[in-house]
């Protein structure tokens, strides 16, 4: 087995860990393994690759195609990869390091889902005079 | 009273018939068949109207209905009756001929005798080497006074066909064994070995003279270019240890591709077979090899220590085994750790091919070293492992090994590869540990890598041909300066949209030169780089 995902949800966000090495051989099974696995409610996905040490264009294209499909459903796609990765290396020689969301750990992903979390809150929240908007003596339908 | 019946046939045919019970032909037939045969002789050489067989099991004390004629129903109902009681009770019980002239008048047990309306009866005991294995009895439905001579000819087929009997019921019961014990075994090990580039793998089962054992091998692809090697012996012969040694090897390939290593993987497994009810006495050995740096880490419960062989030693590993499977709670299963060079093999085998009575398993082991020692592949030393050791009789305990054969990096590294997406970590590992021959430092590693593993994945997504496609690869080190070539049979597909031609940008970005010529056939893409040693 060339790679793993474990599927965790915290603060409202699917965490995905990838371990292995991604490839032609197994990244779209993984981009659609992510996307079965984030409900709708969920804010986003971290894509947490700090475990994997190898990561080629296919799976920089799984990165772009995972942001796109989250995209088209309002949600976010954060990414965990550490400084001295070799999924950095991939990602520089392929250009593409400044046009990606990078946090340098987990938590620090979590965090960035604050605002967007807060805002979910609120909206969760029913207004306080909700009950006034059915009209006395009439069923709640 | 009716005077007695005189046989028809005169005694020349009756022992015609009855010679016809020593045929070699039925000692071919399974059970059934004998039986059935038997049973049509006697009937016919006494001119009786039943013949019955009752066998006699040992456990239960009773006597089962196994084969009749003329009262058919005693098998079909499956008649059982205790010994010492009854007409064939009393015959296995005494282990005498009886004769009853008049039934009705008798101590009949049996109801469908008397049903069927049966007068007369002669039965005796059926006995092999001192043992009975049951009653054979005819009888007539017209009065008949049994003689002496229908008792003669009785034992006459008596003596010929127990030792039939006994030997078909044998060996029926130890056939099926055998074939569902084979079956299990074959179905439990592994159907074909993983196929790794850079790495050569050879295995071999041999079941012991009397079937099949518990003796097991795997081989386990893992993540991060590493392979797992396992082989193990769970003791005792047989079904039994056929099941449980599926059951180890099952638990142990789990554990391995949780990432655990060989130490810890063992001590899993150890606890696993703790819990087992059947508590089975089960040694292992367990190594992970990472195909990158030639890194072999070891550990042993309890099993013969693997051997190295290749063009420079010969030798047995000097690794301290830790105790069997499932000996004691807790136990703890230390690693050793080694390198294999190029061209070097790990040899791992069962205690079935070492062991020989009346000689120390030290020499059985250095027996198979000089053996093996000059074999140039792993499917070399398995067979000169087998030839050499494995007498053409066969032997007492079944034999399992496995070879894991390191093959050599030459300095120009040409392979002809399967376009199929699985190929590139292979590809990767037998570059990265080309390179690293080359005396590549990490950064040139992991971008040459990149390099190759991006035009080694264009070769594969653009091999147009139906069937299987190939692709070639050829990497060559001059002065510091290292040039791989990938030639596909496919057309390389222009960038399409943002999220294309990454995989371009990066052979650019990692590579000093790259140049990208479509040829009569396909593509071909040869790129430099000047390694940072140099």
């Amino acid at each position: 087995m060339l790679a793993d995902v474990q599927f965790d949800i915290r603060d409202q966000a699917v965490v995905a860990k990838v371990t292995g090495e991604v490839d032609l051989s197994n990244a779209s099974q993984i981009c659609d393994a992510i996307g079965e696995a984030t409900p709708n409610t969920a804010l986003g996905v971290v894509l947490d690759l700090s475990p994997v040490d190898y990561l080629d264009s296919a799976g920089i294209h799984l990165i772009y195609r995972l942001r796109e499909n989250l995209r088209a459903r309002g949600q976010k796609l954060l990414l965990v990869i550490p400084l001295d990765s070799p999924v950095q290396d991939s990602l520089r020689l392929a250009g593409v390091t400044q046009h990606l969301a990078i946090a340098p750990s987990a938590d620090e992903a979590l965090a960035d889902f604050a605002p967007a979390r807060a805002e979910a809150d609120a909206a969760k929240t029913p207004p306080e005079d909700s009950d006034r908007d059915t009209p006395q003596g009439e069923p709640a339908v | 009273m009716l005077p007695p019946a005189a046989p028809f046939l005169a005694p020349a045919d009756q022992l015609r018939i009855l010679s016809g019970l020593s045929d070699p032909a039925l000692s071919e037939l399974g059970l059934e068949e004998l039986l059935d045969e038997v049973l049509e002789r006697v009937q016919q050489a006494l001119e009786v109207d039943t013949v019955a067989i009752l066998l006699y099991d040992p456990e239960a004390g009773q006597l089962l209905a196994r084969a009749a004629k003329g009262i058919e129903e005693e098998v079909e109902q499956g008649v059982q009756l205790p010994l010492g009681k009854g007409f064939a009770g009393r015959i296995a019980a005494e282990r005498v001929a009886i004769a009853i002239a008049d039934v009705d008048h008798a101590d009949i047990l049996n109801p469908i005798l008397r049903e069927k309306g049966i007068c007369s009866l002669l039965g005796l005991p059926l006995v092999v080497e001192g043992n009975l294995i049951g009653v054979l009895h005819v009888g007539s439905l017209v009065p008949r006074e049994f003689g002496e001579r229908d008792l003669a000819v009785l034992q006459v087929a008596a003596a010929r066909v127990a030792p039939g009997i006994e030997r078909a019921r044998l060996y029926s019961a130890l056939e099926r064994e055998h074939r569902v014990a084979v079956m299990l075994q074959r179905s439990l090990l592994p159907r074909e070995l993983a196929d790794f580039v850079g790495v050569g793998v050879a295995a071999r089962y041999l079941p012991a003279r009397d079937g099949v054992g518990g003796d097991w091998y795997d081989v386990i692809e893992l993540p991060h270019g590493l392979v797992g090697i396992a082989i193990g012996d769970v003791v005792g012969h047989g079904i039994r240890a056929a099941a449980l040694m599926g059951q180890v090897r099952f638990a142990l390939h789990a554990y391995a591709l949780e990432g655990h290593p060989p130490g810890r993987t063992l001590e899993l497994v150890d606890r696993y077979v703790q819990t087992m009810r059947e508590h089975p006495m089960a040694t292992a050995a367990y190594a992970v090899f990472d195909t990158e740096t030639g890194s072999l880490r070891l550990a042993t419960a309890g099993h013969v220590p693997p051997i190295v062989v290749g063009p420079t030693r010969a030798c047995v590993l000097d690794v301290a085994p830790a105790a069997p499977l499932g000996a004691f709670p807790y136990g703890s299963c230390p690693e050793h750790e080694l390198t294999l060079a190029s061209g070097e093999m790990i040899v791992m085998y069962t205690d079935g091919l070492v062991e020989r009575r009346g000689t120390a398993l030290a020499q059985g082991i250095e027996d198979l070293l000089a053996m093996v020692s000059n074999a140039g592949s792993a499917e070399q030393v398995c067979r000169s492992a087998m030839g050499g050791l494995v007498p053409p009789e066969g032997l007492d305990d079944d034999v399992a090994m496995l070879v894991l054969h390191i093959l050599p990096v030459p300095t120009r590294l040409r392979l002809h590869l399967a376009a199929d997406p699985r190929t590139l970590a292979d590809v990767r590992r037998v570059i990265r540990r080309w390179l690293r021959e080359r005396s590549a430092d990490a950064d040139d590693i992991n971008e040459v890598t990149l390099a190759v593993g991006e035009a080694c994945a264009n070769a594969v997504e653009h091999a147009y041909s139906p069937g299987p496609a190939w692709f070639e690869l050829d990497a060559t080190e001059s002065d510091g300066e290292v040039t791989i070539q990938v030639r596909d049979t496919g057309r390389w597909r222009e960038a399409r949209g943002e999220n294309r031609g990454r995989g371009l940008r990066i052979i650019d970005a990692a590579m000093s030169d790259v140049e990208l010529t479509p040829t009569s056939t396909g593509t071909e893409i040869v790129m430099r780089r000047r390694l940072r040693t140099s």
